[in-house]
Parts: C-alpha cells; structure tokens; sequence
C-alpha cells in the first residue's frame, strides 16, 4: 500500500511498503522486474503549474494497473510520459527497462497505446484497422486474419466499408481499440478507453484485456469509472493534482477504511450549509465526511451512532432528510474520500 | 520482411491521400489548367516573342505547377495528422519523428513526380510529342523532386505554426495563388512588369522550377537554368531547414 505522505492516513500507514527498488538496466531486465518505474516524476506544461507532481510507482509484469482520477488529475500526463509523448520535467522514469528521453523508439515498439481522443485515417474501417497493421509490419496473412476477427469481435463487420469519420462515437471508439489489436505488444496503454461504449460493448473491451493479460499482456489503464477499475484492475491508484493518493490492489484499496461503513446522506436545497459542518463536529473522529453539494458521504465506525446524531441534528435544526442509505464500501467510496482528503472545501471534519 | 519504417509511412500516406476526390484535385485542377488556359489563350498570345505556340509553352509551366500541389499534400497530411490525432498516435507508434516528417516528405516527392508524368501523358495526348531523351527527362523529374521538397517544406512550415484549421486553409489558397501566378508557369517575366512584382517572380522557387522543367521540354536550357537550379537548391535547404525546426518543436500531444 502507498499512500501520500500528506493523507491523514499516513501515520497509520505502518503496513506501507515502499515502491520496489527499481532494476533500471534494460539489459538486465528480467520477467519479475517491473515494467514501468516512476520515480518522483514532475511534469509542468507552463513552468507554473505541475500536472505531475512527485508520482513514484511500480507497474508489475501481467498485471492491469489502474489510474483513478478526476478529469485534469494528471492521468494522461503520466500516460503521455510513459508512451515517451512528452518529456518530464524531472524525476526518474523507466518503461520496459529504458529510459524514454534516450530510447523511446525501442519503448514504442513494444508498446500499444489508446488515446483518450479520437485518432483515424481518413478511411474506411477496415482500412484503417489494414493500414495500422502495416505500418506496424504486420505480414499480409497474419494482418488479413487480425483484421476478420477484430472486426467480428469488436461488432465492426457491418460498417467495415464506412468511413470511420462518418460512425457513431461508440463505433469510433471501438474501431481505436480493435486496431490496437493489429499487432504485438507487452504493455497496452489505454487512456480511458470506455468512453463512449455501450454497456455490451464497455464488457466485451474490458473482457478482451483482461483475455489477453492472462496471455501476458501488461496494462496500464486510467478511468474514472470506479467499476470498470473493480472489474479489470489488480491494483491501482488513485491520482488527483497529479500526486498519487493512495496505491494498492483493489481489495486493500476497498479495505482501506477497515470495518467501517458508508452512509450517503442528502439533505434539502433549502438547508444551512453549516449542517454538514456541525454534522461532522458531532461525530467526531471516528466519522470521515465528504460534502458533495447537499449530499455527504459518511465513512463511520458505529453506524447505529452516526444515524442517531444525524436523526437528532435534522429534528433540531428542522432540516428535511431526502435520502439516507447505510452500505459497505465500495472503491467509490475510497476514490470519494481520497480525493476529498485534497481539500478544496469538499472535507467536512472536526 | 519487414519494409523499413520510413517506407512503410510513405505507403500509408499515399493510402490515405489516394481517395477519388483528393486525386481528382490534385491531377484535375493542374490539367484543367492546361486545357482551359491552353486553348483559351493559344489563340491570343505567340508566348516569349519565340514563335512557341501558348499550349506548348503552357504544358511545362503546368508540369512545374505539380510541385506546388505535392507541397500542398505534404502541409495538409501534417495538419490532418494533428487535428485527426494520427501524429500523436503514429509518434507513440514504433516511428520516430523524424521518419515522420521524411515520410512526408518523400510522399510530396512522389505526389510531384506522379502529377508531372500524368501532365507529360495528357500534353502527349494534347501535344502529340514529349521529350524522351534522358539528359531532359532528368531535368524535368529533378526539379520536380527540388520542387516538391521546397513546397513541402514551406507547407510543413506553415501548418507546423498555424493553430486554425480556417487559417491554415486561407494561407494555403493564398500561396497556391500567389505562387503560381507571380511565377513563369502561365507567361514569361516581362520587363515591363512592376518592379515590386518582377523581384516576387525572381525570389520565387516556382520560376526557377519552371524555367528548368520548359527549358528541358523545349530543349532549350542555358547556363542560367544551371544558376537557378542552385538558387533552388538553396532554397530547398533554408525551407528544410525551417520546417525541421518548427516541426520538431510543434506540440505533438494529444488532447
């Protein structure tokens, strides 16, 4: 587990374990080394503001790493540094055992990546996924037999001929993932590769990867879509200013908050700002609040108390409840409360 | 095995740029001059006071004229590449930037060789007679390739700095304009001209072009299209030269 040194869990993180020492040497890079290693990387774009700001981490060989943020936490900035778009500021970066600023070429050939936006030839689809595998040296039967199956899994056949500028945006999107596929790769980027997709197709992409990860496959993916994180990722992290807050496998992630449990509260449009504030005084320690608007998440250790206080401080105050719910954490809640730690006035606490 | 990176950017750009409207464009609007202007003005002017008949001295001006629209392609595959996210992609691909920007250029190269043979057919057609001997063929198809890169490179130049898709598209009809006709593709450089517009004919590449790709098709070179050529050449290599720069410090990174 790591965790910021600036997260209130931090003094509790005795069980942290430190990033792995790095095997920097390319040459010397065997299949239990990590395959990406970041090491304080700061990344500015205008020498004010930093988009990546100190982020270490380790990305294991086989394993599908996930980036969890808010749109602008740094999520493709660090996928631009690893696919070696863009040179960091400082720190120490190695993917695959090279170090991209010297020997991106020999990175990119072994890497496949999806970009967030929209990247086409202006072609037809199946040209487009045909192009791709030539420009990647794809032989012609091997390219032609990709192509069919690409094209069928990925639910591209009918519109093979069209224009990929002349499809819908989920089409789109499913034509960038499918000519990734084109050719071989150790490690896959996929910059929030979801979007877009219908629920049927956001699956079958999410089952491919995780299909071709038990064939070896490394995965380095960001989202904000918390279930697809639960469902593909084995470990991630969750990024925001571009700090890494927390970082563990997603059980430990969804564990992070112990035995406690989660209480979504929303209150009228009509009531004090301040009630979630007394709310929180009230609860004290042992209750963490994120104030979202007229709603809170409550992360408690004693429930039952929690709902009393909230049920005595509404009848006191005369504020209307609209919605009260008691569950367990979900990674939601962990990416809700991590970033809330950031500040920017969304934290209730004493 | 496997075609060399910069080969196989090279396919992928003529792929990409070989769709019938592109073509009909880039060889239509070239011949299309030839054949309007041609037999438009054949009738009015005897061109250079030489007794040349307008159609045959307008034939290599159109020829030379490909170089401008290979340059063209070349500004307008970069520009593509970077509103479409291809460049970004392609650079997170196994190329390196500057395969990317060869691939460009080669690809202009062989759009300007590939128009000026389609005009060589369709004066032959019109003509009935081209020149086949080697010394004015190589001519012809070098300063085609001079031309191109010049053209390329000034294209590149320009959609490397301009951030708008409208600018970019109003520059470009502006140059394709002002090129072309303060050049020797439609009627020679008369001493007559205005001062201001007869330095604009001798600074521009596309004259000296011209003048090397008529001069060969009409069998009649001089010692001065030697000199112009290496004006060209140099030009050649201060636009390079620019466009390499502002290419590889353009932003390249997705959105």
């Amino acid at each position: 587990m790591l965790i910021a040194r600036e997260h209130p869990l931090f003094a509790a993180a005795d069980t942290c374990s430190a990033v792995t020492e790095p095997r920097l040497d390319s040459e010397t890079l065997t299949g239990d080394d990590p395959v990406v290693v970041a090491e304080g990387l700061r990344h500015s774009y205008d020498r004010r503001h930093f988009a990546l700001d100190g982020v270490s981490f380790t990305v294991r060989r086989g394993e599908v790493f996930g980036l969890l943020g808010r749109n602008g936490a740094g999520k493709s900035t660090l996928i631009k540094a690893m696919t070696t778009l863009i040179r960091p500021t400082s720190g120490t970066l190695r993917v695959l055992g090279f170090d991209p600023a010297r020997d991106g070429q020999k990175i990119r050939q072994r890497i496949g990546v999806v970009q967030q936006g929209e990247s086409f030839d202006f072609t037809t689809v199946q040209r487009n996924l045909d192009v791709y595998g030539i420009l990647w040296g794809v032989p012609r039967p091997e390219r032609e037999q990709r192509r069919e199956r690409l094209l069928a899994q990925y639910g591209l056949t009918e519109i093979r001929k069209r224009r990929a500028f002349d499809i819908s945006g989920g089409q789109k999107r499913r034509v960038q993932v499918a000519r990734e596929f084109m050719h071989d790769m150790e490690v896959l980027f996929l910059d929030e590769p979801t979007v877009g997709l219908d629920v049927i197709m956001r699956r079958t992409l999410l089952d491919t990867v995780r299909e071709e990860v038990r064939r070896g496959l490394t995965v380095v993916f960001t989202t904000h879509n918390l279930e697809e994180a639960d469902y593909l990722c084995d470990r991630a992290a969750v990024i925001d200013e571009g700090r890494i807050l927390v970082l563990d496998s997603i059980a430990n992630l969804k564990q992070l908050y112990g035995g406690k449990k989660t209480i979504d509260l929303t209150i009228g449009n009509g009531a004090p700002a301040q009630f979630f504030t007394t709310l929180a005084e009230r609860l004290g320690p042992g209750a963490d609040v994120t104030v979202h608007d007229h709603s809170a998440v409550i992360l408690t250790d004693d429930p039952k108390v929690a709902l009393s206080k909230i049920a005595e401080l509404s009848q006191t105050r005369g504020v209307q409840l609209e919605w009260l719910n008691v569950r367990q954490n979900t990674l939601e809640d962990v990416f809700l409360h991590s970033v809330g730690h950031r500040g920017e006035g969304n934290h209730a606490g004493p | 095995m496997q075609a060399p990176n910069l080969l196989r950017l090279v396919y992928r750009n003529i792929v990409v740029n070989t769709d019938p409207g592109s073509l009909i464009i880039l060889i239509g609007l070239p011949g299309m001059y030839l054949i309007f202007f041609g037999f438009g003005f054949q009738s009015l002017a005897s061109a250079g006071g030489s007794g040349t008949a307008y159609l045959s001295y307008l034939t290599p001006g159109i020829m030379a004229f490909q170089v401008v629209m290979a340059g063209t392609v070349g500004g307008s595959m970069l520009w593509a590449d970077r509103r479409w996210g291809m460049l970004s992609q392609l650079l997170m691909g196994p190329f390196t930037r500057l395969q990317y920007l060869l691939g460009i250029m080669l690809t202009s190269v062989l759009f300007g060789l590939g128009g000026a043979a389609v005009m060589l057919a369709v004066a032959y057609a019109l003509l009935g007679s081209v020149p086949t001997n080697a010394v004015a063929l190589a001519v012809i198809f070098g300063s085609i390739t001079i031309g191109s890169v010049f053209f390329g490179a000034l294209m590149l130049y320009i959609s490397a700095l301009v951030k708008s898709n409208t600018a970019y598209n109003s520059i470009q009809i502006l140059l394709i304009f002002v090129v072309n006709f303060a050049s020797t593709v439609f009627y020679p450089l008369s001493s007559g001209l205005p001062i201001a517009l007869r330095a604009l004919f001798e600074v521009n590449p596309l004259t000296y072009v011209a003048d090397a790709v008529r001069g060969a098709y009409l069998g009649n070179l001089t010692p001065t299209d030697a000199l112009q050529m290496l004006v060209l050449v140099a030009e050649m290599v201060v636009a390079l030269i620019l466009a390499t720069r502002a290419y590889m410090r353009s932003d390249v990174s997705y959105e």
